[in-house]
């Protein structure tokens, strides 16, 4: 159950699909990745997140570092996640640090 | 009743191990699937505080040891360590109102390791922390 990641950067934007576990022995990998992106500029981060089957509260610091080094402009998306990983997120609060939505169009 | 046990080097690659371990079991106790996810989380968020902060930050070594308890109602798992007197219900709640920007980021661990089951207790018990979840199938 490890986890599966790729990055695309485009411009300002990067895309990082996620597949499997996101919990602490995991989450500095995606730690690294969006601390990468952000250093080339990047202004939003997009999880596909529909093959991502848990996340523990160490992935939800990935999310709220990703907030804090973003600030208020930057924008982090998640896309599709699972019932039980979004319940995580609302449980926390943390549906509100993120534009959650069904699927990702790169244009818009 | 039956009984389930598992030992796992205090060590986060063990964490893998502690998922299978909670979902089998979980699934054997008949948990449907947001109760079993409830408990893997309020697991694996326990043990995983054991092993960063039990033992690697203050440079201990030791295992983790799960014992499983399945009853008609549901399952009672227990999680020892002998790492150093730790109760989590002492942990402060996490802040979940203040903006993203300036929100600190402890707490939520312990949060949903005890808002994810039935009943959450702590015992020090001959020098081993001793936690307790117990979840009921309804």
């Amino acid at each position: 159950m490890a986890l599966g990641l790729t990055s695309v950067l485009n411009g300002n934007t990067a895309v990082m699909t996620l597949s499997g576990s996101l919990d602490a022995g995991t989450a500095p990998a995606l730690t690294a990745e969006v601390q990468k992106a952000i250093a080339q500029n990047c202004s939003r981060v997009v999880f596909m997140a529909n093959a991502l089957e848990y996340v523990a509260s160490a992935g939800l610091r990935v999310i709220l570092f990703a907030r804090q080094k973003l600030g208020k402009q930057g924008e982090i998306y998640m896309i599709a996640p699972q019932d039980e990983v979004l319940r995580t997120l609302e449980r926390s609060g943390f549906d509100q640090a993120v534009i959650i939505r069904d699927s990702y169009e790169a244009a818009n | 009743m039956q009984r389930q046990s598992l030992s796992v080097p205090g060590k986060l690659t063990s964490l893998d191990r502690v998922a299978e371990y909670v979902e089998s079991t979980a699934h054997r106790a008949g948990l449907n699937n947001e109760k079993t996810y409830n408990l893997r989380l309020a697991i694996d968020e326990i043990v995983t505080n054991i092993i960063l902060y039990g033992y690697e930050q203050a440079k201990l070594e030791g295992t983790v040891e799960l014992q499983t308890e399945i009853s008609a109602e549901g399952l009672t798992m227990v999680v020892e360590d002998s790492a150093a007197a730790y109760n989590p219900a002492d942990t402060p709640p996490p802040d979940l109102t203040s903006p993203f920007e300036e929100r600190p980021m402890g707490g939520l661990g312990v949060f949903f390791a005890i808002t994810g089951v039935d009943k959450f207790y702590y015992e020090r018990v001959d020098n081993r922390n001793r936690n307790t979840f117990i979840i009921f199938k309804r």
